[in-house]
């Protein structure tokens, strides 16, 4: 490990303006990696609190009673696609309607107390289950009205969806870049260094000696521009937090429901940077080795 | 017992092509031995083969009665070392001065430094440039370009040294230098295997001479003797 090291610091000092451009572009294509897995979580996070926001409401007839009324709640509650289910009395409605038009006194004088209906605003876990409560509900006994902005939510859905497979598409075309690039980057190294390996086999080094130089380059490089690129990131989302321009806590890709600090984010980003970084690196200069130092 | 066998060699690099043709040669343990023939004759292809650069298409070569084409990957670096190659355009690594080049060698085997330290000045007093230690290849005229490609080649202490035209590219008074060291190292009982089209080295030394064309060994003589290609035909 100490001669493996040591000729790999000769070989850093000798091709100083190859190692730097090497650093330098596979540092910025995972800062575009880390930052397309921020712009995809910031707008998971921000699809999720508008899902959050997505409600249907069933308005009841004025014979409904209360008691009636709750026990539909708590028989709606005990459904798995439920999230949350809230009672708004005539007495809340009327309320909540007095303070949303307070600066219209003509308005409120004109009605009565009890005109508002009670309803049930319900949330549900997964926004697509929205669409089929709403014909469940619509036939039972005492519901008059059920409200559901169905274009809103399914335009959410849409977006949803989209940010989704774009993100992942882009995340997974990012991850193919950065190993096209270390198997570039090594490469290049196998071929400035074309004739030292010749000589090197020709005078009896074994495989190892010979390819594991340059798998603990690709391997060295990688994990090198990930640390750069992630304390970039780190630095951006930490001040980002600090300035309040970022939420403090984020949602996870593809687990509902699921909230994470924005700090411990931070710290899971860097180590699957770091990871890629390291794996990207490995990988990549063995399948190099492989591929172009010919035996 | 023959160290090294060539049995009914060919090898076809393109259909109809032929480097070498159904080629049968034995070189005994301390042997000094001449390849000669016109450029593309085959002569470095023989050699490739002896280092494992190049399969035989047909027929096999034996180290030691080993078949070197049925060598397991990983027993390739022991053939080498024991099989020490000295080529026409020396093959240094520039960026090295003399005691790395040579050090080189050994470092590939995770021999100690101190074996390092001890084993490459030996060499390099074997070829005269001790002095000359820590000056880099271009600071080394042709010959001592060889000189120090020799002393690499002998850091295994190998068992037969391959020289493909050593002294191709190299003055005639370097030439001389390079051939001295060979026969020492012969002397010392190391099998020398050496291709070249210089007729004067090769008369002067009345070795071993095989002479190749096209592909085929038109003659093979101990203390022979080579005119190359128009004085052959000359001479009948």
């Amino acid at each position: 490990m100490d001669k493996l090291w040591q000729s790999f610091l000769v070989n850093i000092k000798r091709e100083k303006l190859l190692v730097v451009a090497n650093l330098v572009i596979m540092t910025v294509t995972f800062l575009v990696l880390g930052m397309f897995l921020n712009i995809i979580t910031l707008s998971q996070t921000a699809l999720r609190s508008l899902e959050e926001q997505a409600q249907l409401t069933v308005y009841f007839r004025d014979e409904f009673l209360e008691d009636q009324i709750l026990n539909m709640k708590s028989e709606l509650e005990t459904d798995e696609r439920v999230m949350e289910v809230k009672y708004v009395s005539k007495d809340d409605a009327f309320k909540i309607f007095t303070e949303i038009n307070k600066d219209q006194p003509v308005l409120l004088e004109s009605i009565s107390r009890n005109i508002l209906p009670a309803s049930l605003e319900i949330k549900t876990k997964e926004l697509a289950d929205l669409s089929g409560m709403v014909s469940e509900l619509e036939g039972r006994e005492g519901v008059e009205e059920v409200k559901f902005y169905k274009e809103v939510i399914e335009r959410f859905i849409a977006w949803s969806n989209a940010v989704y497979l774009i993100g992942l598409v882009l995340a997974v075309l990012f991850v193919i870049v950065s190993y096209a690039i270390v198997v570039v980057t090594i490469r290049l190294t196998i071929s400035s260094k074309g004739s030292e390996l010749e000589v090197l086999k020709l005078v009896g080094a074994s495989d190892k000696y010979v390819k594991a130089p340059l798998v603990f380059q690709g391997t060295f490089f990688g994990f090198i521009s990930a640390m750069v690129s992630s304390a970039l990131l780190a630095l951006l989302s930490w001040g980002g937090v600090s300035y309040g321009i970022l939420p403090s806590k984020v949602a996870l890709f593809f687990i509902p429901g699921v909230k994470l600090e924005t700090v411990i984010y931070i710290v899971v980003l860097v180590f699957v940077l770091i990871l890629s970084g390291v794996l990207l690196g490995f990988i990549g200069s063995s399948v190099a080795v492989k591929k172009y130092l010919k035996y | 017992m023959s160290q090294i066998e060539f049995r009914n060699v060919t090898k076809e690099y393109d259909p109809g092509f032929k480097a070498l043709d159904d080629v049968s040669l034995t070189i005994d343990d301390g042997e000094f031995i001449f390849l000669v023939g016109p450029s593309g004759a085959g002569k470095s292809t023989l050699i490739k083969m002896l280092i494992r650069e190049e399969f035989p298409s047909e027929g096999e070569v034996l180290f030691n009665e080993v078949p070197i084409a049925e060598l397991p990957r990983d027993k390739l670096p022991d053939l080498r070392r024991r099989i020490g190659v000295v080529f026409q355009d020396f093959k240094l690594l520039n960026s090295k001065n003399v005691f790395e080049n040579v050090a080189v060698a050994l470092e590939v085997v995770d021999s100690p430094d101190e074996v390092i330290k001890n084993v490459v000045p030996n060499v390099l007093s074997m070829v005269g440039l001790v002095e000359k230690m820590f000056n880099f290849p271009k600071q080394l005229s042709g010959g001592e370009k060889q000189r120090l490609s020799i002393a690499r080649a002998l850091a295994h202490e190998p068992d037969v040294l391959v020289a493909d035209e050593p002294t191709g590219m190299i003055d005639p008074k370097s030439t001389e230098e390079v051939i001295e060291i060979l026969e020492r190292i012969n002397s010392l009982g190391t099998t020398i295997i050496m291709a070249s089209h210089d007729q004067n080295i090769v008369n002067k030394l009345k070795k071993r001479v095989v002479r190749i064309e096209e592909g085929k060994i038109k003659s093979d003589k101990k203390g022979g003797r080579y005119y190359g290609q128009i004085m052959a035909k000359l001479l009948g």
